[in-house]
């Protein structure tokens, strides 16, 4: 056998589920072991408050699901949870805030670690000193670790109140279709729900469109506002540059 | 790969989460600190920023657990790419990984996997140790991993494997003491036999670890304990070899008080007649 074919079987071999037969040897039995118990353990400690929102068996068994279906591909086991929200959507299919925690957390840790760029200012924008013909083709990229989706519940209260080491005693608060968005300034990840008007404009930024076309939607009526929220969006750190043209 | 690596004869601990604070607010007794690369690999924030403030302070070893230097389809490039900017980052002592493979296909185990000790894994792991030397453009040191089975078609031991792998590659040995105790016990050799046969002048740096027991009279790598008496036996013979070397205490679980940790290390300078 050839040490590839030898390496493919070994690997098949460990991976095997818990209800499999019993490992050949030890030795086996070992790195099997090791294998689904670093995995799992990952799992835990990116998703912590997930599995006390869900208690521990439940979250046992999507991680031990998860792990079947979804052998790690990454070189850093830091990637591993990467599609565990998509999983928990099934597998907590009426429980939408489940994935919608999962969700937040991943995108959290994200942010936390994510590579740097620089984040800008109110006042850099401001000395940028832009004409009004630069404004309108004006585009801006995003801060470190910027993501969103859309969510149906009040996650915010729910990640407050998964903070302690308390068992929470909050209800999964049903909301209006709102936008979660995750991003870093400084050293610190954050987040904020966005109501559909706001995240409509920021979503456009995002996106990649310009100024001059997100303000022209906002129309005569919703300008002060829109320029309320860029303000705002600024006081945040939720861009890393502009670009111009 | 022509470049060498000058003898290093401090005394370090891995760097760990739990102790950031404690380094970055004191100085601490060390002459390094040994970070595990893929901690800090593509990577920006926080972690990054506490490495750079570590480096202001200590010499860094980067450790890594990821090259897969075993796998019969390669190494990544992408990985070897990010480590080689990471490597010019932090300009470290030295770059190590493990003798084993972690992954195959695409599919990786985050495990150190044993290999055979067959001439077609040595022809693999020196084509591998070559490629990722030319890329960071400077000498590996590979370790010794623990392992928990052998392959019926091994043609040599895992000493004269290592010993192979550095003269046909040039790369140097990182010696984890513990790794020959715990795998002398689950395959049943003489750990001195291991440490007489290494090649003494590739060795850079000492591993010191603990272990826990495991099933059937296996020993497993866990570095959740401190150093055990019969591992301390056999770093004294190993430093009686190869002279004062690069000493480091790993722990990665029931992580405890740094000072802890520090009064072990001062266990490993005693042995060595190094005062701290």
């Amino acid at each position: 056998m050839t040490l590839a074919a030898s390496q493919r079987d070994f690997l098949a071999e460990i991976s095997l589920s818990d209800d499999s037969p019993a490992a050949r040897s030890t030795g086996m039995a070992i790195y099997r072991n090791a294998y689904r118990a670093r995995l799992a353990d990952a799992l835990a400690t990116s998703f912590d408050r997930t599995r006390r929102w869900v208690g521990d068996d439940a979250f046992a068994a999507a991680s031990a699901h998860y792990i079947i279906t979804h052998p790690p591909h990454s070189w850093t086991l830091d990637a591993y949870g990467d599609r565990f929200f998509e999983v928990l959507t099934e597998l907590f299919a009426e429980d939408a805030e489940v994935a919608e925690l999962a969700w937040l957390e991943w995108h959290m840790q994200q942010a936390f670690a994510a590579q740097d760029k620089p984040e800008l200012s109110a006042a850099e924008l401001a000395a940028a000193d832009l004409l009004d013909a630069e404004w309108e083709t004006l585009r801006f990229a995003m801060a470190a670790g910027y993501a969103a989706r859309e969510v149906r519940h009040d996650c915010a209260a729910l990640w407050h109140a998964l903070g302690t080491d308390a068992d929470a005693e909050v209800a999964p608060t049903p909301i209006e279709p709102t936008t979660l968005v995750v991003w870093r300034s400084g050293m610190s990840p954050h987040f904020r729900l966005l109501d559909g008007d706001e995240f409509s404009a920021l979503g456009e930024l995002a996106a990649g469109k310009s100024f001059g076309a997100v303000a022209a939607q906002a129309g005569e009526q919703g300008i002060a506002r829109f320029g309320q929220w860029l303000a705002k969006w600024l006081g945040e750190g939720l861009f890393s540059a502009i670009r111009r043209g | 790969m022509t470049e060498t690596i000058d003898p290093f004869t401090g005394f370090g601990l891995g760097l760990r989460k739990d102790h950031h604070a404690d380094f970055l607010r004191d100085a601490q007794p060390v002459d390094f600190v040994e970070i595990i690369s893929e901690n800090f690999m593509a990577c920006g924030g926080r972690p990054l920023h506490t490495l750079d403030a570590m480096r202001e302070r200590y010499p860094v070893i980067m450790h890594g657990v990821s090259m897969s230097l075993g796998s019969a389809t390669g190494l990544d490039r992408a990985y070897l790419a990010e480590l080689k900017a990471l490597a010019d980052r932090v300009q470290p002592l030295w770059v190590s990984d493990h003798l084993c493979w972690t992954g195959i296909a695409g599919h990786n185990s985050h495990d150190l996997l044993p290999l055979p000790y067959t001439d077609e894994a040595l022809a693999t792991c020196a084509a591998n140790i070559r490629m990722a030397q030319d890329v960071l453009e400077r000498p590996l040191l590979l370790e010794n991993p623990s392992s928990y089975l052998t392959f019926a078609e091994r043609t040599m031991s895992e000493w004269a494997f290592l010993a192979e792998l550095t003269r046909q590659t040039g790369c140097y040995l990182l010696l984890d003491v513990n790794n020959v105790f715990v795998s002398s016990i689950n395959h049943g050799f003489d750990p001195h036999e291991f440490i007489g046969a290494i090649p003494a002048d590739r060795v850079r740096q000492i591993h010191l670890a603990g272990h826990s027991e495991g099933p059937d009279g296996m020993l497993i790598d866990t570095h959740d304990a401190p150093v055990r008496a019969e591992v301390w036996a056999l770093y004294q013979a190993a430093i009686e070899r190869f002279g004062p070397c690069a000493t480091m205490i790993e722990r990665d679980d029931a992580i405890p008080p740094l000072a802890e940790l520090l009064a072990e290390l001062d266990q490993a300078r005693n042995m060595a007649k190094v005062p701290a």
